[in-house]
Formats: structure tokens, sequence, C-alpha cells
């Protein structure tokens, strides 16, 4: 019936499907949000838009805020009241704003004529699918070209009370009452980013990591991430390896519940009450239940991710897919777009471009924000040898923090140059405030093969914290002081 | 949400004009018990005063505006011109 079907409809799903529709294809896509153990859902957008990205910057920017507001006082605000942060009030702004933007891509959807099914697609045999509603009632399509962006959803620990009395971040965004003193078991960007923004807003926050932060990032950097939030309240428990139980002691909103785990280090038990136990240790790839074995569609067995070639193809010739399930690719949202639309522009377009996954820029959104771009340290030591590295790096001090005293030699800038090829950029680091728009402009420059001499060439931008990209001197081969002490 | 009209019924808004008769062949697809509100905004002068209790209290930012009350789901403009669509807010979820 179709040229093409998409099962998910995220932002890979649609930006592929709104492509394909703008190529004269006829299409449909299909989306489908298993409710959480605790009875969550949402609407038309994919993780990002629900329950990822848009939320989560948005419940920062309120934690920042928060920040800013202790601050003003040093600039020479002055008021009265003691302000208090409104859980509800948030919560409610941000549903809105995301109720806007899944009927906005409800209406692009039809408007390029893609049909749109909030049903639970599953492959029945070759080139068809069954698709089930929420009521039940069951329809069947077939097309010439499937692809799957089905995304991910949070893992559970596997111990009792964890789908009973647990949150996720599938719950966190609308919960609707404040979570008050919550244990945050994870290092994942998605656990310090959700650890981060309740301790901004006045929470207690305690944050469980079973060994390092934030893996696969640049190590260096993510230890001073933890650091910052640890000097900024939030408590970590580290090397506690085994969870034995969550139990409710009251129920309520937020209820009480204990938290049972032990280290392996030694007999030591752990016990403690919180309100809320926010479980973020890791996603798994939604291809288990969507009949992929009756088409033969192979996955890796250990993550369920989709091993696809550069074409984004899976073994199966007319499947495809994009986002997140795709097996050791990025998942991040452009990307998921990205390939999307390039995957479009190739079946339907006569185009040969493929997503390029090199020097894919990302931010990881804590309290003190941390962006990167190309090789973590480790990773190019690995593949290039530290004698054909240089690494430049300075700490700073962004001058909107000197007024109210914020902390200083904290912010950190590293880069990382291969000798032998011109000491070209091969690793881009910045912690320090909006990381995320300081580095989307180098990501282009390094994309356009920037050296360190092209960095010394530009000059800065003064007074901001991206220009200290442009006066690096100090190598970590030197050994040479980096604190910083004055303009 | 609809610019005045005058003495013979036309409105100053030429979109409004356009997507009144695709909304009203549609009213029909809503579901028993809505109730459809047809509001005048003004005159043109009114409409332009970016302090308006529309833009105000209703966010609203153009007419002619298909909105359900209550929920994030709107049609702007153009958007009203489309019976597929208009159909879409008033049957859909």
């Amino acid at each position: 019936d179709y040229d093409l079907i998409i099962i998910g409809g995220g932002s890979g799903g649609l930006a592929c499907s709104k492509e394909a529709a703008a190529l004269g294809k006829k299409v449909m896509v299909l989306d489908y949000v298993v409710p959480t153990p605790l009875g969550t859902s949402w609407g038309l957008g994919g993780t990002c838009v629900n329950v990822g990205c848009i939320p989560k910057k948005l419940m920062h920017q309120a934690a920042l805020l928060g920040q800013a507001l202790q601050d003003s006082r040093k600039y020479g605000w002055q008021y009265e009241q003691q302000v208090k942060h409104n859980w509800e009030v948030m919560v409610e702004a941000i549903q809105n704003y995301i109720g806007s933007l899944n009927w906005g891509y409800r209406v692009s959807l039809r408007e390029k004529s893609v049909t749109y099914l909030n049903s639970y697609g599953e492959f029945i045999e070759p080139h068809k699918i069954k698709a089930t509603n929420r009521k039940g009632q069951v329809s069947y399509h077939t097309a010439e070209t499937f692809v799957l962006a089905t995304g991910e959803r949070p893992r559970y620990l596997g111990i009792p009370g964890d789908k009973e009395y647990c949150i996720t971040s599938d719950d966190l965004f609308s919960l609707p009452y404040c979570p008050g003193k919550t244990l945050v078991v994870g290092a994942s960007y998605v656990a310090l980013e959700c650890a981060g923004f309740l301790a901004g807003l006045g929470l207690d926050v305690t944050v469980m990591v079973r060994s390092i932060l934030l893996r696969g990032f640049d190590q260096e950097m993510a230890e001073k991430v933890g650091a910052y939030m640890e000097t900024h309240g939030i408590k970590f428990i580290r090397n506690l390896q085994i969870f034995i139980q969550v139990e409710q002691l009251e129920e309520g909103m937020p209820g009480r519940l204990k938290v049972t785990a032990k280290s392996t280090e030694g007999p030591e038990i752990f016990e403690e009450e919180y309100n809320t136990v926010l479980i973020a240790i890791g996603r798994d790839a939604c291809t288990r239940n969507i009949g992929l074995e009756t088409i033969g569609v192979k996955i890796n067995e250990k993550n369920g991710k989709v091993p696809v070639n550069d074409e984004e193809q899976t073994n199966v010739p007319y499947v495809y897919a994009i986002g997140d399930i795709l097996d050791g690719k990025l998942e991040l949202t452009p990307v998921a777009i990205q390939a999307g639309k390039l995957l479009a522009r190739r079946l339907y377009g006569g185009s040969s471009t493929k997503c390029d996954y090199i020097n894919v820029p990302t931010t990881v959104f804590t309290p003190l924000e941390y962006g990167s771009c190309g090789l973590a340290e480790e990773r190019a030591v690995e593949e290039y040898g530290k004698q054909n590295l240089e690494v430049y790096h300075s700490l700073f001090w962004p001058l909107e923090w000197t007024v109210p005293g914020r902390d200083n030699n904290t912010c950190y800038a590293k880069i990382i140059c291969s000798k032998h090829d011109d000491n070209r950029v091969i690793g881009f680091h910045v912690l320090g405030p909006n990381a995320g728009e300081v580095t989307q402009g180098f990501a282009a420059a390094i994309k356009c093969g920037l050296t360190k001499e092209l960095l010394d060439e530009t000059i800065g931008i003064h007074p901001t914290c991206g220009e200290v990209f442009t006066t690096m001197d100090i190598t970590k081969s030197s050994g040479q002081d980096i604190t910083q002490r004055g303009c | 949400f609809c610019g005045d009209k005058d003495a013979e019924g036309r409105s100053w808004c030429p979109d409004c004009v356009t997507a009144e008769p695709v909304v009203r062949r549609e009213l029909h697809n809503m579901p028993d018990e809505s109730v459809f509100i047809y509001c005048l905004v003004g005159d043109r002068a009114y409409w332009k005063d970016p302090n308006n209790e529309f833009r105000k209290n209703l966010k609203l930012t153009g007419v002619p505006t298909l909105l359900k009350y209550g929920t994030p789901q709107k049609l702007v403009e153009e958007e009203c011109f489309k019976a597929e669509l208009v159909r879409m807010l008033f049957t859909e979820d």
C-alpha cells in the first residue's frame, strides 16, 4: 500500500517521513508509547521532545535561573522575599509547551500527507506489518521499504520494588508532584543532568555510582563535572555495586521509600530513606518485540541494537534503521534527524550523501556544562599515541562569575592536537557556562580542518568564555601551572 | 476567532473570510456536547495593538485562529483553510 512505512515517530522517524513525503512518496508513520510501569505516556515526537532533551533543558534552565537569583543580589538586586520553587508550576508550563510540539508534529504530518497511526507496529511477514492501537483494534499494512526508528526506553535494576516504586526519566518530566529527597541511580549523562537540576531546584539529591561517571566521555572532564556537582551539595556514593531492594514505607505524592544495597568491597549494608528513587542506568533499544525475527532482521543480541552498513541498511535489504537503535552509533537527536533526512534523499531523491558520524559535537547539561567535539583524551592517546599529541589546556573564570564570587579555577578548556598533522584539533573540550553555544561554532571549525595555528590566528571576542580557546599557550606536557590569577 | 464584521457581515480580515466556510462545513464533525464559540476580536486597530486582551490572555498570535480551549491544539491563519486539519482538530484526541 505504501512506498515507505516508518516504525517510530521520534526525531529520526519524523525527519525521514517528511523528507520522503516531500519527494512525493506515499508514507506512513507509526508511533506508539507503551506506558511506563507507573502509567506515564506521551504524544507524538519521540524521546527528545517528550522525555528527553526538551524538558531536560527547560528544567536545567529553571535550575540555572535559581542560581541567577542568588547571584542577582551581588549585582544589586534587592528584594525581601525568600524565593521558592514550585515544581507543579514548572511541570505544567513545560508539559504545555511539549503538548504544542506534539500537536505541531501532527499538523505537519497531515499537511505533508503523511499517514500517522498511533499504533504499535510489528512485522508479521516480509513487507507486512500489523498495527494495534490503544483500543486493541488491528490493521495491516504493506510497503516497499521500511525504516526502524523505535528508539529506546530506560532500563530497570531488576530488583524487588524497582518497577513498582521507582521512577525513570520517562516519568520525571511529567511528575505531578515534587520528587523531594531523591536518590539517582546511575552515572550516565541522564543521571547527572537530572541530579543536577533537581539539586538546583533546591532538592536533597544523592547520586549512586557503580564505577565511573559518564562512560564513553573524556574521563578527566567527567571527574570535573562530578567534582563541581559535589561542591554544590550533591552527594555521591561511589562503588556501591549490589542493590538488594526498594521498599515502600509510606504511600504518597511523594511517598517514602527505603533503599537497601550492599558494597562488593565489604560486608557493609547501605540503608537509606528517600522520597523518590530515579533509575538512570542505561537505555535499551525497542527491537525485541516488533517481529524482526519473522523477517530475519539481525540484531545484536547483547544490547538489542541494530547493526547497519554506512547507508543505514540492515541485513534485510528493504529494511533500514536510524537513530538510537543503531549499533555503535551516537545516540543524539540531530544525528537521527540527519540520518533520516539523508536516507530519504538517497532512497527517493537520487542522492548518494551518507550521514557523517565523525566529529559530532555534544553537550552534557549538568550544573557546570560540558561541551565536546572530537576525541576524548584517552581515545586520542589510544589511537595516535601520547608522543604524537599535544594537549593544550587552561582554567578560566567567566567574567559574570567574578562579582558574585563564584568558583574560580573551575571552568576548564582543553584541546587535543595531532602533531604530525599540522597540529590539527582532534579533540575539543570545554567545561563552563553555555558550553553548548560555545562548542557549536568550534564544531564547524573542526569540520573545516581546524589547526592550533588557525586557532591562534583567530582573534577572541572579549569578554567571553569562548575566547580562551584563542589564547591557549600551556601544554600538558610542559607541566606548567594553569591556575589563574588576574585578567 | 475572527476579525470584526461590517454592516454587510464581511470581516476586515481576508483570511477569516476564506477560513469561515471551511470551518463551518466541518462543524458537524465535532463530538456531541462540544461547544463551538465564535468570537470577534475587534476592529483592525484593536487587533494590531500588541497589548489587546486576546494576545495577552489567550496568547493568540493571528486571526483566524481555531483553538481547542484548554489544550495546546490550535490552527492559525492558513492552517484554517485546510478542511483536513480542521477535521483533525475537531475529531482527534
